[in-house]
């Protein structure tokens, strides 16, 4: 295991913000830590980092005990955290030299993984750039070249996209992609499910402090009951109509709100064909219908009652 | 490691527009406008002539000693005390009034003195017919017991002054009260080396910036990270010292005494307490750096006042009423440190002032370090 974490216990005075914390990443895989804001997945990487106190569990890394003098796990970790944290009075290249330097001694090696990083997050064009002179996405990029400058085999990434425009959000999750094709595990904590969808290989679902759920995006999703959501676009859809859709085999859950009725189906084939069978059979006119596969949201409805983004 | 953190360090102060403001123009442009002020002074305390009248009588006309002493005193040249208006009493008594006159002097046959107020002229006027009367009660007492000595050498011996005495300064150094304002301009100088001090230990304490967290996470011991940062503040501020020093040497004309090696010592020493004084204070609080630089800012201008920045004389006000205050008081010790360079003939007092700064300095560094050594934090 590259990180394993036992019944992390973290309080915040009267908060539990950690409760019995339980995980384990394996080598070479992105590991997703999803949850709202709140859940304690920044509380949790802290810890892991050894930079927050807690008051009870272990925490190893490369099967090593961590701890803030761990200088040998500590070499072989990158970190970008959620606030972009970076040097006003250094250049981009500055920047990146620098943190670059607090792991890599040899000045011409350095130079090289320097000008590999700002490749990688495409600011060629921005060496000699003062942070303030960047745009929010682009400080993340300089964010993300800070961490990963010095190639760590452990990589761990705390909501690094919040408030990123959609191009720079692609930029930086195909880099993460490539960055674990090279052979570098990933720690990605975030509250939007759509990049976990895109990235993960293993999610951690985190509510209140706890793990709620842990697996694969396919093993998740099984777990739950509902099959796919189905949604209609009906303009005149009367409550005894409703009423007998919620009585159908299929449909655990039907929602109709502004023009748009909201199936929850049960697992089983077929879903939207039965609707559509019955809106005809009642001659309810509707217009487009589509059918989505259940999302980690739905994990996480159906596990918390609530939706992520609460 | 330590030439790649200490070269990055130095970039970040000397890039840090607000920093190189505080520690080193500020002070300057403070230096400028207390030397305009202070010329301003000096030229009001300059000596002027002082006017006044003696009335002319026939005992003014007989008595020629008191004639030639009123000449001597009013004649042109650098050593003239009065203009003399030589008039009728009541002319004189009209100048008075109007204020043309600071008194004027009478004679039947005693020599008397009118003023209207008092003031340091009339004290001057007086202190002429004093010695004047002395002297000539002098001679008076010798020609009646020797007829036959000379009366020019007589007037002559008694009316020489000799010094026994000569003053001799180790510094060479002139007496100016105005000094000790821009020594305790440099003490508030040496102090502001506690804004690098605090950016120091906020880029380097994970509970005071994401920055300083990304660092903890680095490879590289705290301690060391803390020392060659310092390093860094401290060779940035002892030569925001030497400017500010040459400026005022040879640009102000702000004389410092003979005593370099001293003078640096004291600067060496000032910057170390200044700079170890901000990374405490930055350790101790907790709070936002706005914060931080407001305690940093006033408690060093309390300290930089009170060692008489703005008014000399608090500084012996508190060495006399509360003098356990100018012992800790960082500003005081440094502000003093100079004043004895450029006044004292020995450096006893000097090195008691090096020593409590440097004791403060260790003191300040222990609590920093006694702070950040804590590895781990409660909340980040």
């Amino acid at each position: 295991m590259i990180v394993k974490v036992n019944n992390l216990v973290k309080r915040y005075k009267e908060l539990l913000a950690l409760d019995h914390l339980n995980l384990e990443v394996k080598e070479g895989e992105i590991f997703g830590l999803l949850g709202p804001n709140g859940s304690g997945k920044s509380t949790a990487i802290n810890c892991i980092l050894s930079l927050l106190k807690y008051d009870k569990g272990e925490i190893n890394i490369f099967d090593k005990p961590m701890g803030p003098d761990a200088y040998d796990i500590k070499k072989d970790i990158g970190v970008v955290m959620q606030d972009v944290a970076v040097f006003e009075e250094l250049t981009v290249y500055e920047n990146i030299d620098y943190f670059c330097g607090l792991y890599i001694t040899d000045k011409l090696k350095r130079k090289e993984l320097v000008e590999e990083a700002i490749e990688f997050v495409a600011l060629n064009d921005y060496k000699k750039f003062y942070p303030k002179k960047l745009s929010g996405g682009l400080l993340r990029r300089l964010n993300i070249a800070c961490g990963v400058a010095h190639k760590p085999k452990l990589l761990i990434l705390d909501e690094p996209t919040v408030a990123v425009d959609p191009q720079s959000r692609n930029n930086i999750l195909s880099g993460i992609k490539k960055l674990n094709q090279e052979g570098v595990t990933i720690i990605y904590t975030t509250h939007y499910m759509e990049e976990v969808e895109q990235l993960c290989d293993r999610v951690a679902i985190l509510d209140k402090g706890k793990t709620v759920a842990l697996g694969t995006k396919e093993e998740l999703k099984a777990m739950i009951k509902i099959g796919e959501k189905i949604t209609v676009e009906i303009f005149n859809l009367s409550s005894s109509s409703l009423e007998k859709i919620r009585e159908l085999s299929t449909v655990d859950k039907a929602e109709y709100r502004e023009n748009t009725l909201v199936i929850r189906s049960k697992k089983g084939k077929n879903n939207i064909v039965r609707i559509i069978e019955f809106l005809n059979d009642h001659n309810i006119e509707f217009g487009k219908i589509y059918s989505e596969l259940p999302t980690l949201n739905d994990v996480f409805l159906e596990i918390t009652g609530k939706e992520l983004r609460d | 490691m330590f030439n790649h953190i200490f070269i990055t360090r130095i970039k970040c102060l000397l890039r840090d527009k607000q920093l190189v403001f505080w520690s080193l123009m500020f002070p300057i442009v403070l230096a400028t406008l207390f030397k305009v002020a202070f010329s301003n002074i000096s030229a009001s305390e300059v000596f002027k002539t002082i006017d006044i009248a003696v009335v002319n009588s026939k005992y003014y006309q007989e008595n020629v000693g008191f004639k030639g002493a009123i000449d001597g005193v009013s004649k042109e040249g650098k050593d003239k005390l009065f203009n003399v208006t030589v008039t009728n009493e009541k002319n004189a008594e009209e100048l008075l009034k109007n204020s043309k006159i600071e008194g004027y002097i009478y004679l039947n046959p005693e020599v008397n003195l009118v003023v209207k107020s008092e003031g340091l002229n009339q004290t001057v006027i007086k202190t002429f017919l004093d010695d004047y009367k002395e002297s000539a009660s002098a001679i008076g007492t010798i020609l009646a017991s020797n007829p036959k000595a000379e009366h020019a050498n007589l007037v002559k011996a008694a009316t020489t002054f000799k010094e026994y005495t000569k003053e001799i300064s180790p510094s060479k150094g002139k007496p100016n009260t105005t000094f000790n304002y821009f020594y305790a301009l440099i003490a508030m100088t040496c102090l502001y080396g506690g804004f690098s001090g605090l950016k120091e230990i906020t880029d380097i304490q994970g509970d005071l910036s994401k920055r300083a967290a990304r660092i903890n996470m680095a490879p590289v011991h705290k301690m060391k990270m803390f020392i060659y940062s310092l390093c860094a503040a401290f060779l940035i501020q002892f030569n925001e010292i030497l400017i500010v020093l040459g400026y005022l040497h040879f640009a102000l004309k702000i004389d410092f005494g003979n005593q370099l090696a001293y003078i640096l010592l004291l600067s060496f020493v000032g910057c170390a307490t200044g700079i170890s004084f901000g990374t405490m204070i930055s350790a101790l609080i907790k709070k936002s750096e706005g914060l931080k630089v407001g305690i940093l800012i006033s408690t060093t201008m309390i300290g930089t006042v009170l060692s008489g920045m703005m008014y000399a004389n608090i500084k012996y006000l508190v060495e006399k009423s509360i003098p356990i205050l100018a012992y800790i008081n960082p500003a005081a010790l440094i502000t003093d440190g100079f004043y004895t360079l450029y006044y004292y003939n020995n450096h006893q007092r000097f090195f008691i002032n090096i020593s409590i700064l440097t004791l403060l300095s260790v003191v300040f560094c222990l609590t920093t370090y006694f702070i950040i050594r804590r590895q781990k934090y409660a909340s980040l």
